[in-house]
């Protein structure tokens, strides 16, 4: 992994995009897991919490693509989208023959409803796309795809990043007559 | 196939008659391929255990939780506290942490650095 990154971060400019296929079971995502975390970490100039962050967001995607968008014995894609100095992308894709698999306005409608509570949500499920996924990216969009099924996109740019840490400078700044940066 | 996790429950002295308290240690990851078995334990727990409950959560192994077991949480504390019980959180990682406070569960659950302080927390 070590060289792969290496000469990942040596390509400075070009954007890096892994593909990953797997088969329709949960196990598999503790490989997925890792191998985000090691993706971000060593490729990537995303900190270390922000790596824990995307490891949260892939396997919320991937679990949902898993349990609603396709059947047990069948395959979901997850694709990372690396632009240099710029931004994440993420895509997950189920293949819509899940018992519950929907449509992406659908999703998109569910999804709103929960981010709009303002209260801690009470039930056991709906944090995974409305707080974790929705929180931790910049653009979260949902599509049908054409030959059937949904994808799920995500982004997170560098710079939106860097402004928030930024911001949570000024916060936790306690002296008032100097700016921290 | 499931990821590895597991839940220990030890005993722990109470100074109040008629409370139990429990230390219960989480180790490994929690994710959509164990926890809903996983849960089980705690949930019969809280079964054996119907009132007065007091939960001290150890985190220190725990390295991986998912939305789910953020909703298994939520779900023990509001049965332990609605009758009478209480649930802590302790020794936390940082992503751990982090995650229970994007899904706005440590407004609910308190979370304490060590075990001492979590437990002297939830025994007074």
């Amino acid at each position: 992994m070590n060289d792969i990154a290496t000469t990942l971060k040596e390509n400075t400019y070009k954007p890096v995009k892994i593909t990953i296929t797997l088969p329709t079971h949960a196990y598999f995502m503790s490989g997925i897991r890792d191998f985000t975390l090691s993706l971000i970490k060593n490729t990537t100039e995303f900190s270390e919490q922000w790596a824990y962050r995307f490891q949260s967001v892939v396997d919320e995607l991937a679990n949902n693509a898993i349990e609603h968008g396709s059947q047990p014995g069948e395959e979901i894609k997850i694709t990372f989208i690396y632009n240099p100095n710029e931004s994440i992308e993420i895509q997950v894709e189920d293949s819509g023959t899940g018992k519950d698999a929907r449509k992406a306005e659908e999703i998109k409608k569910i999804v709103d409803q929960y981010i709009q509570q303002s209260v801690p949500m009470a039930n056991i499920r709906g944090r995974g796309l409305a707080k974790i996924v929705h929180e931790w990216t910049d653009e979260l969009e949902f599509i049908d795809k054409p030959e059937g099924g949904l994808k799920v996109k995500v982004v997170k740019y560098l710079t939106h990043v860097e402004t928030e840490e930024l911001k949570k400078s000024f916060v936790y700044s306690e002296d008032k007559t100097h700016i921290l940066i | 196939m499931a990821t590895p996790a597991s839940i220990t429950i030890e005993d722990v002295e109470s100074t109040t008659q008629g409370v139990v308290v429990k230390l219960v240690k989480f180790s490994g990851q929690l994710d959509e391929s164990n926890v809903d078995e996983k849960a089980q334990q705690i949930y019969q727990l809280i079964e054996s255990n119907p009132t007065n409950l007091n939960l001290i959560f150890d985190f220190e192994e725990l390295e991986y939780m998912n939305s789910k077991s953020i909703g298994y949480l939520t779900d023990w504390y509001g049965k332990v506290y609605e009758n009478g019980g209480k649930i802590v959180i302790a020794k936390t990682r940082p992503n751990i942490l982090d995650i229970l406070q994007v899904v706005g569960l440590t407004q609910l659950i308190k979370t304490y650095p060590t075990i001492d302080e979590a437990k002297f927390a939830i025994t007074h």
